[in-house]
């Protein structure tokens, strides 16, 4: 019986949400108050949350109620009332933000990113920050520092990843929108694997400013939802140029506008080289042909079309991804925030305790291989030829591109797995096989759900791809598949009704948030972290114990003004 | 040791310089909008992007790119209209984000370079130009009038951003070794610098002092950075190798740093010769090493043995879009040169009649530029005439009291334009004797008083009436029949004499060339 | 496999990369990375020969600058709170030149 007693707001869509408002059905103050209520009533399952927000929550949701008594609640964002959550590399002031990693859980946020003030501002009420891979490094949450989220459709299974807590968080119906990032496929696979729409815009679509960088030339924020409707609107906020991030770059087209208007005419492309590829299992194979035989029946004309290159993507991501993490991650040194390892007597020694313990082990790893892969002379070898594959395989996606307006593909060649059950690494990496071209070349890219696999019974997702700045066409495709398959349902364990037992979750609320002292849950230096979700200990922010440093500062902006003066900012 | 000199009779010594220079007549940072400010509290400017906060992202100062447009065109320099933003990755508590943002093998400023006048005594150490004749060649110098003139090629200028300053506590003397620990300020991190480097196109330290000399008034000129080497503002580190006279193959080199004045940066520089001579001459080895100059000890120090080229994992910064600078661009940062020093003392040279020697000295410096200009309008009709004895007592009398002078302003100083232009007018209508002009020069200087009042305070005029010269000159002649006797008898050496005696009756007060003029006629 | 970094390379990668690690993690991480490199082989394999690199995926946009106008940034306080040690109103890091830590 899902534990959830009030109303789930969060299951619901943005359209809804604005009606109920408008129609005084409930109070925006309800949907906060609810929406944590459940998160905190149900999180035990799924392990999507990091840590709530619960001042801003309510801060925002007085806004909104204002506004609705004031008559003004058309003046409001997109967003109004809707109950969203954050990716956890995603600064937001005043909240820890960790990127799932020791190296981090003692950073608490003095700024907010670009795509999370443009949420908030467009009226989003903000639930918390959603777990990950560490530094989004990985394909399973597996890695977080703070123990795996799990798939809300079968818990025994991994949400995907990198961004996999907010695709469990969105397939739970603890949230309606939720952010993440993608480099290689850390929006759409786990949106595959969990059942929901999920959208990685154009490179440049998004503004990076306040996102931890992975892969800066790879990395895009884009949103989680269970509507494309939603996702589009979703995207309207966040989207367009910011003053903060040279890389992005002016949208001026409404994502929402065109979606009804169905496909008939369009070209939809498919790959004949992805559909044999190796590794693809032939229940996620039929839904791509399903949907294909889909789009067809809409008026569609499919048409096959070559990606020459695309073979070489793969290796082209393995070395520009960790070249680009291996630098930004340089500045994790344990001294201006993150873990400092205690008691060293030099510089070096602190450094290499701090990083050592900061970091797990997949972490290092990308890092030590980028720093080899930019070596001198090995430079030559592996990193400039891959950047000149990308021109190949972006000239690969423009050629298809001048055939076609979408191309249709398989997300992840599998279903979600269950833990530990990919272990060496360079499997794990094929989860990203079909997804990671389309970072290097920057175009958008988005996995529908597309119902449930034949042999696993579990969702599948099939990704649609736009040329570059031409995201409404992927999503007026998946908006006419969706007339197919219809809205991403909540996890059926989590709707109303649903077979879950209660699964309280203690997680930590910002307001208890002090810089330099862990986010509590953390497991200890020594200890890896397990395989199942580690056990949350009651936050006691008076003994920050095991913590090598003073005591953070009294003065330190308050959340909600922090994030308003954020917003006021990326308003300009 | 042996003298500089004596070495450089032996062995030549080629230097290169690394020039750093913030952009310190900026508002903010390079990547950020945090005010440059030197000497606020620490970490009082500081923001995601200079703290290197995870998630935060560089956007370039548009400002801090004209200038070093405007730097590449004062120094010759092509500009590369497509340059690109690299990452240098070092971990150094200093540099917040762990890599220096800066450019890679295309620079905004490429092939430039600076023509140097050396002359005086210094003009002597390049030993190969001593010999020529004017206007032949050896190498990159040409001989001129009055020394020669070097040809030194600017490789690049780049873009790059300053580190945090840090303060070393717990060793001696605030040094880093023997240090307990160290705290770091970030507010000049982040600071706009661009940073020079020459060919190794420069033989002696003189033509190193002259090079930043020169630098350091065309900076000053395009008004990019206030050139401050005591606050580091303006910093050099000289690479320098010796070999043979003869020799082409290049030595082996050392880096030298900490030369943040002019003079240090000669003696430093001429200490290294002198060191590496001698090690050589003995049989040593020299070592590529990075060497502190001390100014106290009046020594260079090892700091840094380098084994291995360092290895910056240098690539594109993905986070900055590359630069496609147009032409129009380009022009409209060209249309904001000023008046350069050279332009200026060619234009010196030629509307006041001067010498090349003259109009140079005349620019090195923007105060005595604008100094000697000033006296030209207020000089008027009479400019050319007064240019040659204006120019003289700015570059002897006023130059020599700057020298001596530290703190002296000359813009906020009692030597007017106005009372210079009086001054060497005094002189050159004969109302005094050009050593009494000095004593005014002084006293004006002293007593804050126009030239004329101290002329009349002191009984200085210059009697130039004939009449009572006259008298002066007869009694004089009279007084030393025997001598005037010899003077006749064709001993005219001894005008002198009848010249000395006639100011000594007058107390030097007679105008000596009416008393000349008198004496020739009386006596012939 | 081909041997493409022995323990002492990683080794030195990781003194590098600022990351100690023990002596069965260096071996560990040496198996891993000759692993990975090994798989990025295709890499090397292409005629590259007149192909331009695309370092930014940003199509033709370029020249991305700001005005030279002071934004408000943080205060003394907010930049140090993330510190782990501070002194003075700066940032506090133990002796520099312990082991090979001046450059």
């Amino acid at each position: 019986m899902a534990a959830a007693t009030e109303r789930a707001f969060a299951c619901m869509g943005v359209r809804d949400v604005r009606s109920g408002l408008a129609a005084g059905a409930f109070s925006a103050r309800e949907i906060a108050e609810a929406s944590l209520a459940r998160v905190r009533a149900l999180d035990g399952a799924t392990h999507a949350f990091l840590e709530t927000t619960e001042q801003l929550a309510l801060a925002q949701a007085a806004k909104i109620d204002a506004a609705v008594a004031a008559g003004t609640l058309d003046a409001c964002g997109p967003l109004a009332g809707v109950p969203v959550a954050f990716k956890d590399n995603m600064n937001l002031t005043g909240t820890h933000t960790t990127c799932s990693s020791q190296m981090l859980a003692n950073y608490v946020s003095p700024y907010t990113a670009t795509c999370v003030a443009r949420t908030i501002d467009a009226g989003g009420i903000p639930l918390g920050k959603l777990n990950m891979d560490e530094f989004a490094f990985g394909s399973s949450t597996e890695t977080s520092a703070f123990g795996p989220s799990r798939n809300p459709w079968d818990l025994s299974r991994v949400p995907g990843g990198s961004s996999g807590g907010s695709a469990s968080a969105v397939g739970a119906g603890l949230a309606t929108i939720a952010l993440g990032s993608d480099t290689g496929g850390s929006i759409r696979q786990p949106g595959s694997f969990c059942g929901v729409v999920a959208v990685k815009p154009s490179y440049g679509v998004v503004s990076r400013f306040g996102v931890v960088a992975f892969g800066s030339s790879l990395d895009q924020v884009g949103p989680f939802a269970r509507s494309v409707e939603d996702a589009a609107f979703a995207l309207n906020a966040i989207a367009g140029r910011d003053a903060l991030d040279c890389t992005s770059q002016a949208v001026g087209i409404d994502f929402a506008a065109n979606l009804a208007e169905g496909v008939r005419g369009m070209r939809i492309g498919i790959v004949p080289a992805f559909m044999e590829a190796r590794g693809l299992t032939a229940e996620v194979k039929a839904k791509v042909e399903e949907a294909a035989d889909h789009l067809r029946a809409l008026g569609a004309d499919i048409v096959e079309v070559e990606l020459p290159n695309a073979q070489a993507a793969m290796s082209a991501y393995y070395v520009l991804g960790p070249c680009e993490a291996f630098s930004n991650l340089a500045r994790f040194d344990s001294v201006r925030y993150g873990y400092c390892d205690p008691g060293h007597a030099d510089l070096g020694s602190q450094y290499e305790a701090s990083r050592a313990k900061g970091f797990g082990p997949e972490t290092r790893r990308r890092i030590m291989l980028g720093s080899y892969l930019l070596s001198a002379g090995v430079y030559d070898t592996y990193y400039y030829p891959a950047q000149q594959v990308r021109t190949l395989i972006t000239q690969d996606y423009e050629r298809a591109f001048q055939r076609v307006d979408c191309i249709l593909a398989p997300v992840s060649p599998r279903t979600a797995f269950r833990f530990g059950e990919v272990s060496d690494p360079t499997d794990m990496y094929l989860s990203d096989m079909f997804t990671i071209s389309i970072n290097i070349a920057g175009n958008g890219g988005m996995s529908l759900p597309a119902g449930l696999g034949a042999d696993t019974g579990l969702p599948v997702g099939v990704q649609l791809v736009s040329p570059q700045f031409k995201d409404e066409n992927m999503l007026r495709v998946a908006a006419a598949l969706e007339t197919a398959y219809g809205p991403a349902p909540v996890a059926p364990a989590f709707r109303e009704g649903g077979t879950l037992e209660a699964s309280p979750a203690n997680i930590p609320d910002a307001a208890d948030a002090v810089p330099g002292v862990d986010l509590p849950g953390l497991l200890s230096a020594e200890g890896a972290p397990s395989e199942v979700p580690a056990k949350r200990v009651p936050h006691e922010p008076d003994s920050p114990a095991g913590c090598p440093c003073e005591p953070g500062l009294s003065e330190r902006p308050g959340s909600a003004e922090g994030v308003a003066a954020q917003v006021e900012r990326a308003g300009e | 040791m042996r003298k500089l000199e004596e070495v450089l009779q032996d062995w030549e010594a080629v230097i290169g310089l690394e020039v750093h220079a913030e952009l310190t007549t900026l508002e903010t940072k390079m990547f950020c909008g945090c005010k440059l400010e030197f000497g606020a509290a620490p970490n009082t400017h500081t923001c995601p992007v200079c703290l290197g906060l995870p998630g935060a992202l560089p956007v370039p100062n548009k400002a801090a790119i004209e200038s070093i447009v405007l730097a590449g065109l004062a120094t010759n320099c092509d500009i590369e209209k497509h340059s690109m933003f690299y990452r240098k990755n070092y971990m150094y508590p200093d540099m917040s984000k762990n890599f220096q943002t800066t450019q890679g093998p295309v620079a905004f400023c490429m092939r430039g370079h600076l023509d140097l006048d050396v002359d005086g005594p210094a003009a002597k150490e390049r030993i190969t130009a001593a010999g020529l004749a004017e206007g032949d060649c050896d190498g990159n110098a040409t001989r001129t009038a009055d020394g020669y003139t070097a040809h030194v090629g600017i490789t690049r200028i780049h873009m790059e951003e300053d580190a945090g300053k840090m303060v070393h506590v717990g060793g001696s003397e605030g040094r880093i070794a023997g240090a307990t620990h160290s705290l770091v300020d970030y507010n000049r991190c982040g600071t706009p610098l661009i940073e020079l480097v020459t060919e190794p196109d420069l033989r002696t330290p003189e033509e190193a002092r002259l090079f930043m000399q020169k630098l350091r008034q065309i900076y000053l000129a395009i008004g990019i950075s206030d050139c401050s080497m005591e606050e580091g503002s303006l910093r050099c580190d000289g690479n320098v190798s010796l070999r043979r006279r003869g020799d082409s193959k290049l030595g082996v080199k050392t880096e030298l740093k900490n030369m943040n004045s002019f003079k240090n940066l000669h003696d430093g520089l001429a200490y290294e010769i002198c060191r590496q001579a001698e090690v050589l001459e003995e049989g040593g080895q020299i070592y590529q090493e990075t060497r502190h100059w001390d100014p106290t000890s009046k020594r260079t120090i090892v700091m840094r043995v380098k084994e291995t080229a360092d290895d910056y994992r240098l690539f594109p910064e993905p986070d900055l879009a590359p630069y496609d600078l147009t032409d129009e661009w380009i022009d409209q940062v060209r249309a904001k040169l000023p008046e350069l020093p050279d332009q200026k003392a060619a234009r010196f040279a030629r509307d006041f009649g001067l010498s090349a020697y003259d109009a140079r000295h005349l620019v090195e410096s923007r105060a005595t530029a604008r100094f000697f200009e000033a006296c030209m309008e207020l000089a008027g009709e009479d400019a050319g005439a007064l240019a040659k004895p204006v120019a003289n007592l700015v570059i002897n009398d006023v130059t020599a009291h700057l020298n001596a002078h530290a703190d002296f302003d000359l813009e906020d100083s009692p030597l007017t334009p106005a009372r210079a232009v009086a001054l060497v007018r005094l002189v050159a209508e004969d109302a005094i004797s050009s050593k009494q002009g000095k004593e005014v020069f002084a006293a004006v200087l002293e007593e804050g008083k126009d030239p004329a009042d101290v002329v009349k305070e002191r009984g200085m005029e210059q009697v130039s009436d004939a009449g009572a010269i006259e008298a002066v000159v007869d009694a004089v002649l009279a007084a030393n029949p025997d001598k005037v006797a010899q003077y006749q008898g064709g001993k005219t050496g001894l005008i002198g004499f009848f010249v000395g005696q006639c100011m000594k009756e007058m107390r030097g007060q007679g105008n000596p060339k009416v008393i000349n003029e008198l004496l020739v006629k009386k006596l012939g | 496999m081909t041997q493409h970094l022995s323990e002492r390379d990683v080794r030195g990668i990781a003194e590098y990369t600022r990351i100690g690690l023990t002596d069965a993690e260096v071996a560990q991480m040496t198996v891993d990375l000759n692993a990975i490199i090994d798989s990025l082989k295709p890499i090397t394999e292409y005629d590259l020969a007149g192909v331009e690199p695309t370092f930014h995926p940003i199509g033709g946009l370029s020249n991305v600058m700001r005005e030279d106008v002071e934004e408000p940034g943080f205060s003394q306080a907010v930049a140090l709170e993330n510190a782990p040690k501070r002194q003075d109103g700066s940032f506090l890091v133990p002796s520099i030149l312990g082991e090979g830590g001046d450059r």
